[in-house]
């Protein structure tokens, strides 16, 4: 979580894009007056910056072929994984989708690290036209697991990729968030009882019950096995 | 106990309740407290208030439940909690070993639930206080009528009273016509001091969408855009009764806390100040001793309800 120096009234929840040594990055785009704020930061300049915060994506459990969808920005929660599981002698294959040609970013760092890479863009201007989801159900089908990160249209349709794919999907979450360390519960998502993730809660009064739990993005997630979400 | 070498000493009194520093967390802010250890020393706060726990568990408001709007943020939780019954078999150990006040928070949709709940937590020897959350605006109609109805509000403050002897701070809702005139049946009813105010309700609406933002519809409006509004409130309870004020209401720094001390609240309360800065409850209370220390005063108690002419607390 991040604060920038005029103090809007909640924090904004930010990936760690690179880290080397004491060095780390972020990366944003600037959609309105927070992310202007942070886009127009000279060095030297202060930021309040707490966390780590909440999980990250179990890579183990997503085996030796790994698909990684990134939606826009997106993008910023994947290099690091990508790394790791290059690192680790994985196969990885980047999925990657923009509005627009000039909003696909870094699609070559990716590739010069060892990644496969498949680009659309909404508009045609590079890459596949249309959805970064459409290119997973059309070459996805080898792979042993699927973590994905962008915006919720996205992931939901990635989850429903999956599905038919047969393979599992680690989704990661945006929410507005409050406080960001499971303090405030203003960031839910509905998720199976039965998932792991699920906060400890019994059965709520008669004539309440339903089949989920409200589990908190910053504290049990952000990340969720796309099988057990349940919005 | 604060020392002359230690400065001015910023200790308030609830009730039995002695605050090392006149700073609380704001019940549904703060969570249990231990969410913020990793980020702030909990010795440093006067006390958590805990999110309220009611009498069955809940599964709270559909999302979304956050709306950040100017000077401020939306929310309508709908007070998720395990219920009481898990809350003291799972939860409430934890608060032993607490290094601040622990102050359990109330929440009811009858005079039965309020006393049963109060009852119940108010025995564990882990709970240094409780607050009763009377003024709730997010569970429909329900949970804000006891603050909004001076009989109910009676009924509930008569009905946690008859159970407990710890500290019961009854916390009061700005969408009342005359907040004063329910801070005095609440007095009379045996609180031992106010918590001044809970949210202000408020809506946002998505234009693209053509519908409310938040999945409740509606919700309360927190953060320094209430400020005035809860200053005035304190100012207007503190003419209206003798127990002690808990102001709350945007508070971030310590300028805003002692706009509400001046105005004739013992102690304060910080919420959504929170998420801006973990750090704000720290600096609130320097920024107090900072204070006393220039204007050469002792007790920051020798300047609750000083700007307030009508203030008729003790001091």
């Amino acid at each position: 979580m991040v604060v920038t120096p005029s103090g809007e009234r909640v924090a904004t929840a930010l990936g760690i894009y690179e880290a080397a040594s004491e060095r780390v990055s972020l990366m944003i785009v600037v959609v309105g007056p927070r992310t202007r704020e942070l886009a127009s930061l000279e060095p030297g300049d202060r930021l309040v910056l707490f966390g780590p915060l909440g999980n990250g994506f179990d890579l183990p459990a997503l085996g030796g072929d790994v698909a990684l969808v990134a939606g826009g920005v997106g993008l910023a929660s994947l290099l690091l994984p990508a790394q790791r599981l290059l690192a680790d002698g994985a196969r990885v294959h980047l999925y990657y989708g923009a509005r627009t040609a000039a909003a696909l970013v870094d699609a070559e760092l990716f590739a010069s690290l060892g990644a496969r890479v498949s680009l659309s863009t909404d508009d045609g201007t590079r890459g596949h036209r249309g959805y970064v989801s459409e290119l997973l159900a059309r070459d996805g089908a080898g792979h042993d697991g699927i973590a994905a990160c962008g915006p919720s249209p996205m992931l939901r349709a990635v989850g429903d990729v999956a599905r038919t794919l047969g393979v599992r999907a680690q989704l990661s979450l945006e929410e507005t968030f409050a406080c960001g360390v499971g303090a405030c519960w203003g960031c839910v998502v509905p998720l199976a009882r039965e998932s792991a993730q699920a906060p400890a809660f019994p059965l709520p009064a008669p004539g309440e019950a339903r089949e989920f739990v409200h589990a908190r993005i910053c504290r049990e997630g952000p990340v969720f096995w796309s099988d057990e979400l349940r919005w | 106990m604060v020392t002359e070498a230690a400065g001015p000493d910023i200790s308030a009194r609830l009730g039995t309740l002695t605050l090392s520093a006149p700073t609380l967390m704001g019940s549904g802010c703060y969570g249990s407290g231990e969410e913020y250890a990793p980020f702030i020393d909990l010795a440093q706060l006067g006390g958590v208030v805990l999110k309220s726990v009611t009498r069955w568990p809940r599964l709270g408001n559909d999302a979304p439940r956050l709306v950040p709007v100017a000077g401020g943020l939306l929310n309508a939780i709908g007070l998720q909690n395990p219920g009481i019954d898990a809350y003291l078999a799972n939860d409430v150990a934890k608060f032993a070993d607490r290094p601040c006040a622990v102050i359990g928070s109330v929440a009811g949709f009858s005079v039965d639930d309020y006393a049963d709940v109060t009852e119940r937590l108010a025995a564990r020897d882990e709970i240094d206080a409780i607050e009763l959350n009377i003024s709730c605006p997010n569970v429909g109609h329900e949970g804000e009528t006891f603050a909004c109805d001076p009989a109910l509000a009676e009924r509930a403050t008569r009905a946690a009273r008859a159970v407990t002897g710890k500290t019961l701070i009854v916390k009061l809702s700005p969408n009342v016509t005359d907040i004063a005139s329910i801070a005095r049946v609440v007095e009379d009813a045996g609180a031992d001091a106010l918590a001044v105010i809970n949210t202000v309700r408020g809506m946002s609406i998505d234009v693209e969408r053509v519908r409310p933002r938040l999945g409740n519809a509606s919700g309360g409006l927190s953060g320094p855009a209430i400020r005035p509004i809860a200053v005035l409130a304190v100012w207007e309870v503190a003419r209206a009764v003798r127990i002690p004020i808990v102001g709350q209401g945007g508070i971030e720094t310590a300028r805003d806390a002692l706009e509400f001390i001046l105005a004739g609240a013992s102690a304060i309360s910080i919420g959504t100040g929170n998420f801006t800065d973990p750090r704000a409850p720290l600096q609130v209370a320097d920024g107090l001793r900072a204070y006393l220390a220039r204007r050469g005063i002792a007790r920051l108690a020798d300047i609750v309800g000083a700007a307030n002419p009508g203030f008729l607390g003790a001091r």
